[in-house]
């Protein structure tokens, strides 16, 4: 009886499986593509801060001022002497864990939690910090002050 | 179609097509195995592919490595992923390489004709250990770092030559920011040409050579053997697996994700439990706990000798194992392969359980 | 006496070479002689022994310069001693002023080992509650010695010095927790066991930060007396200089000298000085300002905000820490969120100083950075959980398309097997 009817569910069974089979790849296909595509776009933060950072401009910076800026997951404390000479030290006070600061007036700096002191190259003077805080280098390029790592060497 | 008739017309390529359609797959207990060298190949395109990619962002050296991966894990939209599936589909790509090669060992596949086969995925291996171990110190991060130097410092135990190697591998005395950049040349440059050479012809090996079977089925005159035909059964049944395996990783880089841990620093003492990789493991346990001194030999020169030798008879067996070649079983190179294994998950679960 | 000598040479060659081998000992009768005295007496006390490691025989003083005699009277025990008239022999407490000062409060003297070095030690001593006590004829006190050792004298940065920083509470309470050398004084004993559970003893002694006081930080070392209530300000604010200020500053300062209260020491004690808890703002048991305040007074709505403002920066605190952890432990970079939770606890620690303002509109000002760190540090890590759902979401999606395509290649597997079967049949 039904050799063409059988033969004709046959064939709407194999193109539905291939429609199935064409979704299925296509969907594929795109669950791939769709993150590898937006991978390749490159992110608004697009510049990596590692071995130097800027900190802003000479003007930013009037004589015997200071700021904290971080340098990667350290906090660094970038002096402008009275001389207009830059100075950039690790901000984390080497006895526990504060933010110290400066003081202008005797171009030195301090922490307040216990009264430690350092001199502007960083070395402990007196109160409890055990050593000196660490040194960074100051590079200044087109009036952009540039922070960086000083070579281990 | 048209396509493929233009192509003909100038380059005969129905030949392949006619090898290709004519390639069948013996079905038996072990088809199962066929597909562990599929799985490696694909997964070790997916390393080529998730490769490339990091390559775009990835900066090497001392003070930028370990930035750019976390820069690419934190900021590249999807970056993480791309992070996730190389490193899962390196480990993944690994493990299968070693079910695929023991498969092969004890189906006695490497017997004639197929002793290139054996050498040349031999050397596929062991350019593979070279990928991971150039590839872990990448990142740059504390373990890895300590690793590569432990792991280094073995090449400086080979005698005469060991001082000029571990220099060579290190590109100086200390494992620096020359290192790093010297693996990443390995591992981006080196390794990947040696390799999709090496796998080509692994590869025209196979297929010109077509899939073996064990000796006990091989004796079974070839009529009453079952197969099925490689295009389109057994290739897609392939894909299938293939794509069991891409969702596997999707799943464990989400929900396993591989840490990055605190940055290299060369000045810091060594942190507690550094380990290499898990491949590397059984190698590592059985150096640390060879006596310093075996007969008049130092333990670690013993260690990389037994190693070595080791490794060679490995290398070498289509060659010792004569009577493979008649389809007979020695029970010596039986006993050589279980014994490998056991001893291969004894040391590396001893490695993680101290 | 001459054939004795020559017997102790030999005896000094042979037996006791290697103490005379080194260099820095001079040739000395002093030593010789007293070496096998020891040796006779099989003392304890071997005064030779000790005496090559002493600071002042390494830069050649002799036994002669504090004791007096004649070193080079090798052949007569009187004549080096007995008979002659700068001859000492033991030196009695009263007279170690002398002895040591004779050099110690001498600058010229001095100079010529350090420029800087100080020479009021003795006239600080007679001003200490010990000089005092030793002018009065109370030979029951602490002297040079008691501290510095006697033969042997290190330098005070040598660490196993007695008077170096970290062993300093531990000299003084030789006598200080003695009961039966503190009886006729009247002074208490109990301070060293009280300063050891300090936080200034547990970070001085446990932990090895000798930045932490000693005694001799609040009490001076040879001028050691006890600080006043009018001045305890002063000795705390040497380290703690933002509460010192804030303090005096504060409208508590003239009350409490007033009442003759120290103004530190009031709420924070003298050796037992515990890490201060948030719980002294709170009115309840602990409570430091309730020993004065009557439940009426405004100090107790002004306590209670100050607990209130330190309370919730702390629990904001701790609860950001909670969420960033478990982005953290969900494999989420969360550096610049620590960064955040650091901002928050300076400004908990700050917080915790500007109530010895007691200003509630200077604490909560000094208090507003720390709240807003807390919420960036909570909006970062609600992102980055939500992040991690969004992960999982999209790692659904693909294992739904992947297990439809696979069931779907399944199908046509199928379908080609059954398609050459009937073909084959």
């Amino acid at each position: 009886m039904s050799q063409t009817k059988r033969s004709e569910v046959k064939k709407e069974r194999r193109s539905f499986l291939n429609t199935l089979l064409k979704t299925g790849l296509v969907a594929w296909v795109a669950s791939v593509i769709y993150p590898v595509a937006r991978f390749l776009i490159p992110p608004k933060m697009a510049k990596l801060n590692v071995s130097s950072i800027e900190v802003g401009l000479i003007s930013d910076f009037p004589k015997s001022s200071s700021k904290i800026v971080r340098f990667g997951r350290k906090p660094i404390i970038v002096i402008r002497k009275e001389s207009g000479d830059f100075k950039a030290l690790e901000a984390t006070c080497t006895h526990l864990d504060c933010n110290v600061q400066f003081k202008s007036e005797t171009e030195q700096i301090w922490c307040a939690c216990h009264n430690g002191l350092y001199d502007i190259e960083g070395k402990n003077i007196s109160g409890p910090p055990p050593k000196p805080l660490a040194q960074f280098k100051v590079d200044i390029a087109r009036e952009k002050i540039i922070v960086s790592q000083m070579d281990l060497s | 179609m048209k396509i493929y008739e233009w192509i003909n017309e100038r380059v005969d390529i129905s030949s392949i097509k006619k090898i290709a359609l004519k390639k069948r797959v013996p079905i038996f207990y072990g088809t199962i195995w066929y597909y562990l060298g599929g799985v490696s190949l694909f997964l070790f395109m997916i390393q080529v592919f998730t490769g490339i990619l990091l390559v775009l962002y990835y900066q090497p050296g001392a003070e930028t490595a370990y930035e750019s991966v976390k820069f690419i894990i934190s900021r590249v939209e999807f970056g993480w992923l791309i992070r996730e599936v190389h490193s899962w589909s390196a480990n993944l790509f690994i493990l299968f390489v070693f079910f695929h090669m023991f498969t092969v060992f004890f189906a006695k596949a490497y017997r004639k004709p197929r002793e290139m086969t054996w050498i040349s995925g031999m050397i596929l291996l062991l350019l593979s250990l070279g990928f991971g171990f150039s590839g872990y110190l990448l990142p740059w991060n504390e373990l890895a770092y300590f690793a590569t130097k432990v792991g280094s410092d073995i090449a400086g135990a080979i005698p005469i030559i060991g001082d000029f190697a571990l220099r060579l591998l290190r590109s100086g005395d200390e494992v620096s920011g020359a290192t790093l950049t010297r693996f990443y040349g390995i591992h981006t440059a080196l390794l990947p040409g040696i390799f999709t050479v090496m796998l080509g012809l692994h590869l025209i090996l196979v297929q010109v050579q077509g899939m073996s079977v064990p000796p006990e089925i091989e004796k079974i005159p070839e009529k009453e053997r079952k197969s099925i035909p490689f295009f389109p059964d057994f290739a897609l049944q392939d894909a299938m697996a293939w794509l069991i395996v891409l969702n596997i990783i999707a799943l464990l880089a989400v929900f396993f994700p591989w840490e990055l841990g605190p940055k290299a620093d060369p000045l810091a003492s060594a942190p507690a439990g550094i380990r290499p990789e898990w491949y590397f493991m059984f190698m590592f346990q059985t150096l640390k706990y060879i006596p310093a001194h075996v007969l008049f030999i130092e333990g670690e020169l013993f260690g990389i000798l037994l190693f070595s030798i080791g490794g060679f008879i490995w290398f070498m067996v289509p060659f010792l194992d004569k009577k493979a070649h008649e389809g007979i079983r020695t029970p010596f190179w039986t006993w050589f392969g279980i014994l490998l294994i056991i001893y291969m998950i004894v040391f590396t679960a001893w490695g993680y359980l101290t | 006496m001459i054939k004795r000598s020559y017997w102790l040479l030999i005896g000094l060659l042979f037996s006791f070479s290697t103490l005379i081998a080194d260099s820095t000992l001079k040739k000395d009768a002093c030593v010789s002689c007293h070496i096998e005295v020891d040796e006779e007496n099989d003392d304890e006390d071997k005064i030779v022994s000790y005496y090559k490691s002493d600071l002042h025989v390494k830069l050649g003083f002799s036994c002669a310069d504090c004791h007096g005699g004649d070193p080079e009277a090798y052949d007569d025990e009187d004549e080096a001693m007995w008979e002659n008239d700068t001859f000492i022999g033991v030196i009695e407490k009263e007279e170690q002023l002398e002895v040591c000062g004779k050099c110690h409060s001498n600058p010229v003297f001095m100079r010529q080992y350090s420029t800087d070095i100080k020479v009021d030690q003795v006239t600080q001593y007679l001003t200490s509650g010990h000089g005092i006590a030793l002018e009065n004829g109370n030979e029951n006190v602490a002297v040079c010695s008691s501290c510095h050792g006697v033969h042997g004298i290190l330098p005070v940065d040598d660490p196993r010095a007695p008077v170096y920083a970290k062993n300093i509470p531990k000299t003084c309470s030789k006598c200080h927790s003695d009961e039966t050398v503190m009886f006729e004084s009247g002074l208490p004993t109990n301070q060293f066991t009280e300063y050891e559970m300090s936080v200034h003893g547990m970070a001085l002694l446990d932990r090895g930060d000798i930045g932490a006081p000693a005694c001799n930080d609040c009490h001076g070392n040879h001028g050691a007396s006890p600080p006043y209530v009018s001045n305890v300000d002063q000795i705390c604010g040497t380290c703690h200089s933002n509460n010192k200020d804030l303090f005096q500053k504060s409208h508590l300062n003239d009350i409490f000298l007033s009442k003759g209260l120290g103004q530190c020491e009031a709420c924070h004690g003298n050796h037992d000085i515990a890490k201060p808890t948030d719980e002294f703002l709170n009115w309840a048991d602990e409570s430091t300002c309730k020993p004065c305040h009557e439940d009426s007074h405004p100090a107790k709505a002004l306590a209670l905000s100050f607990y209130q403002t330190i309370d919730s920066l702390k629990t904001g605190l701790e609860h950001a820490r909670k969420m960033v952890e478990k982005a953290e432990h969900k494999g989420m970079i969360v550096s610049n969120l620590l960064f955040d939770l650091d901002d928050a606890k300076k400004a908990l620690i700050h917080t915790r100083t500007n109530i010895h303002s007691f200003n509630k509109a200077f604490v909560d000002t000094g208090a507003a950075p720390g709240f807003q760190s807390i919420q960036a540090a909570i909006i970062g890590a609600k992102e980055s959980l939500e992040e991690v759902e969004y992960r999982k979401k999209g790692l659904f999606i693909f294992s739904l398309i992947i297990t439809f395509f696979v069931i779907a290649i399944g199908f046509k597997i199928n379908e080609w097997k059954k398609q050459r079967e009937s073909a084959s049949n």
